[in-house]
């Protein structure tokens, strides 16, 4: 990363709190946070320190709290207080995202869940008009993830490694230039992790897409640009 | 789009939804049910109105009014009238073959009557060519022996029937006065076979169709002018054939007869009297009447009624009411002529067919208003249901609406998601309702005869509804606006749970379990 590029996305400040009950619980203690266009930035840290949270926030699924202020800004627009229909459409245009649970849905078969997506990005006419294409786009995505032959079969029908690059593709699917991954191999065995791991890096690399990566896993992080480690809502200084 | 794909995997793959349109399917199957036999009730109501009696009335019962036909001629004359008939409306007993009698209502009329009126559509006794639509094994009577059904049939236009070369003023039976006449369930009638005892001891079976050679025995109470009653009067006429209106009360109770006959009977007809009371004057003077005493007088016909045919479809509501100011203003001009003979315009009933079956139509329209109102109730309760169903549906699918919304889905999109569910549920639940009350309402009575039959329960009696067959038909209009109602409460019922679906937490939503 060149000194004078901006950042893709900078966070500034972030605190989030939620309320459990009656109490009031801080997730998030002023986290700031820079990452450079093409950087694949590994987050570790315990169960509970706000790492999902983060990613949230990054990805315009959450808002942080309204004080003390915070920012984040994504190709230099603030998107803090951007209005709801623009977190929408910086949720399909900009971001991807990768979940510990996959999160597939259960009624749509493989193809379809990848698809998603995009008929979320071009609306009812737009996919009309172009679902050819973005139909041959999920193929190969879920080619290049080598799930080729399992196009119409339901999420139920396959492993977890296979859904989980499912996922990918899905995440993959409107080429976003961020990608948020919240343990992509949490839930797998070694081996299996290891290969959604490649297929995630190896895609990744395709489009130099900045990439965050929340996760336990010391391998992951052992192949990062940068790893920052999150405690009590907070990141070490090492 | 994702939309569209997830509300048929949503509809394809789970129970709930199939309950959701099931609670649809009975509902809207119910309300168009209910509402095309109490519509079509009312549909027959207003159309029987006018079968035996035309489009406007003019009546004057009991002792009658004269000069009929100087007033049916004055009418005809009138472009708005298209036809006009006397008639003569009384009560009596008719005494049947086998010595039972029933109390009827008895009518007397003349060639004129087919022209006012339907009754040439519902005479029953006619050569047919196509057996009727569920006489599958072509039984009815009618479909047999043409020459015979020809001859049955100029006998009841012209209410004679002759017998051994002597033609004699015959009745037109209403089709179930007699009880000779067996209802089959494919709607034709066949004549009952009655048993006879034998000199010897043994039984003979008689068929008994007084078409043929029946007769019935008529008992009336002839009236003065002023109502008082002079005598009974007997007579005995062969049966010309038999009607069926489709209105029981008219079928099981009514009797026509000739109307000169039945003139004679109640001494209505043309007569002559020679004024000789005292009081009246002096022979060959002026009496207290102005008529010398010892004049003979000719007194004319009188009839009760006077039917009146307008020209045009007089059939919509409110549709005779010009008509009946013009054949007011008729009378008025005709009672001028005749004025001491003939009832006042002020005194004499002039009546639509509208407002001879008011009370009836008014209690039907009623009824239907109630079922109108009870059609609201139910399109609230098929709206909780929806709106039950879907709830527990959103909080099922709440993981897929925070996977949606990371993945962009606007609310507005999550929102339509459930609406469009629910319009789905609305369209296929309320589609196949409509044709499941389009099944069973075009099969009613068949399956109303199988109630009877299997199950002993008759819900539909003729005795009270009129009619002798519940109403059929599903008129299009009202289906398109029971499936619209009910594909709009789907929607309804999905607003809130969409609404609340919008509102989720996507970041909860994605943690719910």
């Amino acid at each position: 990363m060149g000194a004078a590029q901006p950042p893709l996305i900078r966070v500034t400040n972030l605190h989030k709190t939620y309320r459990m009950g009656r109490a009031l619980v801080p997730v998030l203690r002023g986290v700031s946070l820079e990452v450079g266009e093409g950087e694949f930035v590994a987050v570790l840290g315990a169960s509970g320190s706000g790492k999902s949270t983060l990613l949230h926030l990054m990805g315009g699924l959450d808002r942080p709290d309204a004080t003390p202020r915070a920012e984040i800004v994504y190709r230099g627009v603030e998107m803090t207080g951007a209005s709801v229909a623009a977190l929408d459409r910086y949720r399909t245009l900009d971001v991807g995202f990768i979940f510990q649970f996959y999160h597939l849905l259960p009624e749509l078969n493989v193809i379809e869940n990848v698809l998603v997506g995009a008929m979320i990005r071009l609306g009812r006419l737009g996919y009309m008009r172009r679902g050819g294409e973005e139909r041959d786009r999920a193929a190969a995505l879920l080619d290049t993830v080598g799930l080729s032959h399992r196009l119409k079969h339901r999420p139920a029908e396959l492993s977890g490694g296979e859904r989980q690059r499912v996922a990918i593709a899905r995440a993959l699917m409107n080429d976003p230039s961020l990608l948020l991954a919240d343990e992509p191999t949490g839930n797998l065995d070694h081996a299996t992790g290891e290969r959604v791991l490649e297929a995630l890096l190896a895609l990744r690399e395709q489009g130099r897409r900045t990439m965050v990566v929340v996760t336990h896993d010391p391998d992951i992080a052992a192949r990062a640009d940068r790893v920052l480690r999150l405690a009590d809502g907070v990141f070490e200084t090492s | 789009m994702y939309q569209a794909l997830l509300t048929r995997r949503y509809l394809t793959s789970k129970v709930m939804p199939l309950l959701a349109s099931l609670a649809v399917v009975l509902c809207t199957a119910l309300v168009l049910i209910t509402w095309s036999v109490m519509g079509g009730f009312l549909t027959m109501l207003i159309g029987s109105g006018r079968t035996m009696t035309g489009d406007v009335v003019v009546q004057w019962p009991t002792t009658g009014f004269a000069h009929y036909e100087d007033f049916i001629e004055r009418l005809k004359k009138d472009p708005m009238v298209e036809a006009a008939a006397p008639m003569i409306e009384a009560y009596g007993i008719a005494g049947m073959p086998d010595g039972r009698t029933q109390t009827v209502m008895i009518r007397g009329v003349d060639a004129r009557f087919g022209e006012v009126t339907k009754y040439r559509d519902v005479i029953w006794w006619k050569p047919i060519s196509e057996p009727l639509p569920r006489d599958y094994t072509r039984e009815d009577p009618r479909l047999g022996s043409p020459e015979l059904m020809q001859r049955l049939h100029a006998q009841g236009l012209s209410f004679t029937r002759t017998d051994n070369g002597v033609e004699k003023p015959a009745a037109v039976l209403g089709v179930e006065v007699s009880g000779f006449n067996r209802r089959d369930p494919a709607g034709f009638y066949t004549p009952r076979v009655r048993d006879r005892l034998l000199p010897d001891g043994g039984l003979d079976e008689v068929n008994v169709f007084l078409p043929s050679y029946g007769d019935i025995t008529i008992n009336v109470l002839p009236l003065d002018q002023s109502g008082g009653v002079i005598g009974t009067r007997t007579a005995k006429f062969p049966v010309a054939n038999e009607f069926q209106s489709g209105i029981y009360e008219l079928d099981n109770k009514l009797v026509l007869l000739r109307l000169d006959a039945l003139q004679e009977m109640l001494h209505m007809q043309q007569a002559e009297r020679v004024v000789d009371e005292p009081g009246t004057g002096a022979l060959g003077q002026p009496g207290a009447l102005g008529q010398p005493q010892g004049q003979t007088i000719i007194d004319p016909a009188r009839v009760t009624h006077v039917l009146v045919r307008g020209r045009g479809d007089m059939g919509q509501r409110g549709a005779a009411e010009p008509l009946l100011e013009r054949v007011t203003q008729i009378y008025e001009e005709f009672a001028d002529a005749h004025r001491g003979e003939v009832p006042s315009v002020f005194l004499i009933s002039i009546m639509t067919w509208e407002d001879l079956n008011r009370t009836m139509i008014q209690a039907v329209e009623k009824e239907t208003a109630l079922v109108l109102f009870l059609f609201g109730i139910m399109s609230l309760t098929a709206v909780f249901l929806v709106l039950a169903i879907f709830w527990a549906m959103v909080v099922e699918k709440t993981r897929d609406i925070g996977i949606l919304r990371a993945l962009g889905a606007s609310r507005s999109g999550i929102v339509w998601l459930w609406l469009r569910y629910g319009l789905a549920i609305g369209l296929v639940g309320a589609s196949l309702g409509v044709g499941l009350a389009y099944l069973v309402v075009s099969n009613i009575n068949p399956i109303h005869e199988w109630m009877g039959r299997a199950l002993s329960v008759q819900i539909w009696d003729p005795k009270i509804y009129y009619f002798l067959l519940i109403p059929n038909q599903v008129e299009t209009p009202r289906a398109v606006l029971v499936l619209m109602v009910f594909v709009l409460s789907s929607m309804i019922g999905a607003l809130i749970p969409a609404a609340r679906a919008a509102r989720l937490d996507p970041v909860a939503s994605l943690r719910f379990e």
